[in-house]
């Protein structure tokens, strides 16, 4: 018998959520077999089982939320064995200093217990305490080992409670009737992220003209040239293989600040926002500096069709140093972006437009493309930000050098 | 006030009491000639003489049986056995007759005794003398345990103890023993048993160290202190029978956390014991599951690289209590 527990699919996954079950009680199972459509704050994923058996048990409903590491199914012994891999963080609470050799006789207790999935996981005294102020407990998030409601949770609580809850048939206001939309486990995170990020990281902004005639011109002469079927890069392509070069010429443009330190990343990765159905998600293109410009065009074609048709996994959403968010193609002119934290800058394109400009005192007409390199002051100050856009704008003004 | 070792302290305890109160006489192995193997019995032949401080040949159960009926028949015995791990031999003697005999007989016939012993590992002694007891006796109903962590502690248990109608097991911890500490003068400097103390206060986590160990909790919550920010509240028992659960269950209401310490094994031991408790008697106060820092579940090992490792030390009671604060800080 072994319990199926909700996976941890991504870095920052702290719960997920059961959006369907691939099989049923009595199936079969083999390892790597698809089981369980789990939605986290990243992606939609099949979870693929690492144990093999009969599923006896479904302890999750489909749309319940619940922490990495609850119990989500189990699996009973078919008629090979059900044993699962070596795993799992959660110890014995023997706390005594290991000895040494002893580390391979017996455990001190073995317990099968398990924690009931649906039962919210509460300190006694956070139950105490949340029963004397009223408080739902299933409305608070838990903090401790394994999503356990701790006392400092209740207390957040009790301070979060005072304002009034909507009610539900609220009179019709100047704004007319109000609905109401629960948020997607992603818009959530996008929520909190955005919020994060304009919160704690200082923004400034840096904006820069480039002069994208030459590169439209290669373009072109690189559309002339392709062959069915070759994939043409496109400008946002250029502007990503742009920032990769410039990034490894910048480290600390191509970092973070987090918990007091700069954390310098020896690869460079390039994200690349991308508009989903009624949200955000910021594919990687990894390696961006060391890839010519054929292989981003396409990864990233590859990347955002994956996430159009919602098969993107959260390994492909991590892992960026850096961001790219480009709102040419709806005509806009120029933006700003939030920095999508910890990483130290976004660069925010807007439509290359053929403008007026002047040239020795003489008007004339270019190719002209806006950006705005948004920077967290903490790590990436005016200066050393200053050199890395205008080394961005270098590259793009002569495209050659993309090539090189 | 005057600063002693531990040992110091204890032989000054004897040499009070036996002075006050011509029933108190000395027995063990090498507690007269040789002043005591750890030296805790030093000149009490000097001036007690061979009649109060006796010399027995290896003989654990009737050394301790000679005690029992001397307490029997008036008198107030301190028996010492060499350490804690022969009072093995005389296990009989302790809990058949020491411990059993006021109950058998009513309260008609006392036994007011004390056996000192002392125990504890450190010192690569191996599987045989290096055992950690406390738990053993304290689940014994009729007996006493005192484990004193300070000399000032130790000399007024002992005091304590000698003069108690009940038989007394009295363990001391070899590491301790040349442990220095401020002691009160004064022969009626005599700590009631079933006091804790509270050997530094804190809001965050009580940590509750039984003998040397109280020690090890207190160097911890300094650690806890500096690196973590974390306040803990150090509780020394310093009897585990009678307990002062009182002391501890107010602490625990305040930090909702608790860790114990002790150098004995994790099964059935002291911190299992008081674990229990505090769930039972503190369960809606609790905001983490109590932990427990123990001996490990092993013989202890000859090799001091392993001996120490069997033995807890300040980094496992800091990552202990770090565990009940998950989520927390």
């Amino acid at each position: 018998m072994a319990d199926i527990v909700m996976p941890r699919l991504s870095d920052s996954m702290e719960e997920g959520t059961v959006l369907a079950w691939l099989k049923k009680v009595g199936d079969e199972i083999a390892i790597g077999d698809e089981i369980v459509e789990i939605e986290t704050d990243k992606a939609n994923m099949a979870y693929e089982s690492d144990v093999a058996g009969t599923l006896t048990e479904i302890l999750a409903e489909e749309g319940a939320t619940l922490a990495i590491g609850t119990p989500i199914a189990r699996v009973g012994d078919s008629g090979e064995g059900s044993e699962r891999p070596a795993g799992g963080g959660e110890g014995g609470t023997e706390s005594g200093p290991a000895p040494a050799e002893a580390a391979e006789s017996e455990p001190l207790v073995t317990s099968s217990a398990t924690p009931d999935a649906g039962r919210v996981k509460a300190s006694p005294v956070a139950k105490r305490m949340a029963k004397e102020q009223g408080l739902d407990l299933a409305s608070i998030q838990g903090s401790g080992p394994g999503g356990r409601i701790v006392k400092s949770d209740v207390k957040k609580a009790t301070k979060a409670e005072p304002s009034a809850p909507v009610a539900p048939e609220a009179a019709e206001t100047a704004k007319g009737q109000t609905t109401y939309e629960d948020l997607s486990k992603l818009q959530s995170t996008i929520a909190r992220r955005m919020s994060e990020s304009k919160a704690t990281a200082p923004h400034f902004y840096l904006e820069a003209e480039i002069d994208m005639s030459r590169a439209v011109e290669a373009r072109a002469r690189i559309k002339a040239a392709a062959g069915e079927g070759d994939v043409v890069p496109s400008f946002n392509d250029m502007v990503v293989k742009a920032c990769a070069l410039a990034l490894r010429e910048h480290p600390r443009a191509n970092g973070a600040y987090r918990d007091g330190r700069f954390e310098l990343y020896s690869r460079v990765n390039v994200g690349v926002a991308v508009a989903a159905q009624d949200a955000l998600v910021v594919p990687t293109v990894f390696d961006a500096d060391r890839k010519g410009l054929r292989q981003i065009a396409t990864d990233s074609r590859a990347l955002a069709q994956r996430v159009r048709e919602g098969t993107i996994t959260p390994p492909e959403l991590s892992g960026g140093t850096f961001t790219v968010s480009n709102l040419g193609m709806y005509g806009i002119d120029n933006f700003s972006a939030v920095i999508n934290t910890p990483q130290a800058a976004i660069l925010a394109v807007g439509a290359i437009k053929e403008r007026p400009v002047v040239r020795g005192g003489e008007l004339a007409s270019a190719q002209m493309l806006y950006v705005t390199l948004a920077c967290d002051h903490r790590i990436l100050y005016g200066a050393p930000a200053a050199e890395f856009l205008a080394r961005v704008r270098t590259l793009l003004e002569e495209p050659l050098s993309l090539a090189l | 006030m005057a600063e002693l070792r531990m040992r110091e302290a204890l032989r000054d305890a004897m040499a009070e009491e036996m002075r006050r109160d011509e029933g108190v006489f000395v027995i063990g192995e090498d507690v007269a000639v040789f002043q005591g193997a750890f030296k805790v019995t030093e000149g009490l032949i000097d001036e007690f003489g061979e009649r109060r401080v006796r010399d027995t040949p290896i003989s654990e159960n009737t050394i301790v049986g000679a005690g029992v009926g001397a307490a029997m028949g008036g008198l107030r015995p301190v028996v010492e056995l060499m350490t804690v791990n022969f009072s093995l031999l005389a296990l009989d003697q302790i809990i058949n007759h020491a411990a059993a005999i006021p109950y058998m007989f009513n309260g008609q016939a006392k036994v007011p005794m004390v056996i000192r012993m002392p125990g504890g590992g450190g010192h690569q002694l191996g599987p045989t003398h290096s055992h950690s007891f406390e738990a053993l006796f304290l689940q014994i109903p009729g007996l006493l345990v005192a484990c004193p962590s300070t000399p000032a502690d130790g000399k007024a248990l002992l005091k304590a103890a000698i003069r108690d109608d009940n038989p007394v097991i009295f363990i001391e911890h070899e590491s301790l023993y040349g442990v220095r500490g401020e002691v009160p003068e004064g022969e009626d400097e005599v700590l009631p048993f079933g006091k804790a103390a509270v050997r530094r206060e804190g809001g965050d986590v009580t940590i509750i160290g039984v003998l040397k160990m109280a020690q090890v909790a207190q160097d911890a919550a300094g650690k806890l202190a500096s690196e973590h920010g974390v306040e803990a509240e150090v509780i020394d028992p310093r009897t585990l029978r009678p307990l002062d659960l009182d002391t501890i269950l107010e602490s625990v209401r305040k930090t909702n956390r608790a860790v114990i310490v002790e150098e004995g094994w994790p099964h059935g031991g002291v911190g299992a014991n008081l674990a229990t408790l505090i769930t039972e008697q503190a369960f809606d106060d609790l905001d983490a599951p109590v932990q427990r820092v123990t001996g490990a579940d092993v013989h202890m090992p000859y090799s001091r690289r392993l001996e120490q490792a069997a033995i807890p030390h300040e980094e496992h009671v800091v990552s202990a209590a770090l565990a009940t604060l998950e989520g927390s800080i």
